[in-house]
């Protein structure tokens, strides 16, 4: 095996693992409301979710090779690395693309371990980033485009991410509105069964996009990686083994629930009722999918994030935590910066010694250091299935549930 | 104003639009398919006095239309996205779908 062999191995090894971090660090897009209403058990939850992003992902025919096309300069627009990352089998590529996933899963890892929903995608827009501007300088940063249409970091990412919470926040809120306002009077014993329905099919909805739309960059990422090698020649399909093991490995995350998460979302950020979560999913359905259809797909941990404040707000009376959504605007401001520090701080590592396999091995190394920490940190105070909807308190979210301290 | 931003306000104008139509107009529906459920069963909606109201037939037939109805669009947002996972996409160009090249 030669050393670019060896390295792409590595690389599509870390991609799965990021595509792990993926399936868990969404979950809660989908299946917090669901949970916290009790309209669905939370391992019944998961395991719907998870499947539904197993599906999702073996339902994208058509990938995207040229995922990152929208931040960096690294692919042609046919999708095979630019010329002059080709050198050595195709190793300077891997290298960046390595460090940047390296990267994404880091900041990935740091936010579940704090508890907070963040992007998975911009996470690795921002890892890319970085390893791309260590590597090749500014000038590897797609920042608009062409100008002739809507492409590059700053129109295709920083923009929708700044308008998605808006979008979703008003429309999960008027939808709230209108639902409790046509809903006064009834009965709750003749409503409940109707909104827990409404609520499962609508994350359904969510799951089932989620693993259209995610999975697919994992799939893009490591084909690329094969063409830069040489081990795939065709631009316009991908290998079957990379769709199965991408779509079982955001599957699995899924799966697993990121319950830390689950629980911000779900009990932390707003109290939701089950007319709530009905709006809220809706709400996060609708925005997905119509965004997707006119072509500029907005982050689902945005929009999710975004519906479930607006139902609290829709709400008359409703308890809407102030700091809890504070520090979420926080960790989705400084998620691409933060992704792209590490990433760029990897590349150089990998670089400083001497940017082939050692470097890629000590890249891997560190990560799965830093992730074995991470998880090791989150054993103090766990989140699991028998306390993710335990009665939210104020404070440090680490604090919160470690009055339950069962190992799990 | 560049091209692009034309084009990025003009998008997300649209998303907001048909977001809040879809978003909060069906949740919206499913809630009046609720409410005429409850008329249709009787005695479950409380009125103003307190008392109870005897189950009205029609209340039953309108929950199933609108239920009907929401369900209809669900599946159609299932559609688009099987759709979209084969590159094509929904148009709506002869009113019911049809699926097209994207």
């Amino acid at each position: 095996m030669t050393s670019a062999t060896t390295i792409l191995v590595l690389l599509v090894v870390v991609a799965l693992a990021f595509d792990f971090t993926n399936g868990f660090h969404d979950t809660a897009n989908a299946m917090a409301t669901s949970i916290a209403t009790g309209a669905l058990r939370p391992k019944t939850a998961v395991l719907l979710s998870g499947v539904l992003n197993l599906v999702g992902a073996f339902l994208s025919v058509e990938v995207a090779l040229t995922v990152t096309n929208a931040v960096v300069e690294i692919q042609n627009s046919d999708g095979s690395p630019v010329a002059g990352l080709s050198r050595d089998g195709g190793t300077a590529l891997l290298v960046i693309v390595l460090a940047g996933l390296a990267g994404a899963i880091v900041w990935n890892l740091s936010t579940w371990l704090l508890s907070l929903p963040s992007s998975s995608t911009h996470a690795l827009f921002g890892g890319l980033l970085g390893a791309t501007v260590a590597g090749l300088g500014w000038g590897g940063v797609n920042w608009a485009g062409n100008g002739q249409e809507i492409d590059g970091l700053l129109p295709k990412v920083v923009v929708p991410a700044l308008a998605s919470p808006v979008i979703a926040i008003l429309v999960a809120g008027l939808a709230t509105w209108l639902v409790y306002r046509i809903t006064s009077g009834v009965a709750a014993r003749s409503t409940e069964d109707g909104f827990r329905w409404g609520q499962i099919g609508s994350a359904s909805l969510v799951s089932l996009a989620h693993g259209t739309n995610d999975a697919q960059k994992t799939m893009g990422v490591i084909t690329l990686g094969l063409i830069a090698t040489g081990h795939w020649t065709d631009t316009e399909t991908i290998p079957f083994w990379v769709k199965a093991a991408c779509a079982l490995a955001i599957a699995l995350g899924t799966y697993l629930g990121g319950w830390r998460i689950i629980r911000t979302l779900g009990k932390g950020l707003v109290e939701i009722a089950p007319p709530q979560g009905l709006a809220a999913e809706s709400s996060s359905a609708a925005v997905i999918l119509v965004s997707s259809h006119l072509g500029l797909p907005l982050s689902t941990t945005h929009v999710t994030t975004g519906s479930v404040l607006g139902t609290g707000l829709g709400r008359p009376g409703a308890t809407v935590r102030w700091r809890v959504a504070g520090r979420m605007v926080v960790a989705w401001v400084i998620t691409i910066p933060a992704a792209a520090l590490v990433g760029a701080a990897l590349w150089w590592l990998a670089h400083a010694l001497g940017g082939g396999l050692v470097g890629a091995v000590v890249v891997v190394a560190v990560l799965a250091a830093a992730a074995a920490a991470m998880y090791r940190r989150s054993r103090t105070a766990p989140v699991h299935a028998d306390n993710v909807n335990d009665d939210w308190r104020d404070g440090p979210p680490a604090d919160a549930p470690s009055r339950t301290t069962v190992p799990a | 104003m560049s091209h692009v931003w034309e084009l990025e306000a003009a998008a997300l104008g649209q998303i907001a639009l048909a977001a809040v139509v879809l978003g909060a107009g069906l949740p919206a529906l499913f809630a009046l398919g609720i409410r005429a459920s409850a008329w249709g069963r009787g005695g479950a909606e409380v009125a103003a006095d307190g008392g109870e109201h005897p189950p009205h037939p029609l209340g039953r037939a309108l929950s199933t239309a609108v239920f009907a109805v929401v369900m209809l669009v669900a599946l159609l947002g299932v559609g688009f996205v099987v759709a979209s996972g084969y590159g094509k996409a929904l148009s709506f160009e002869h009113v019911y779908p049809t699926v097209v090249d994207r």
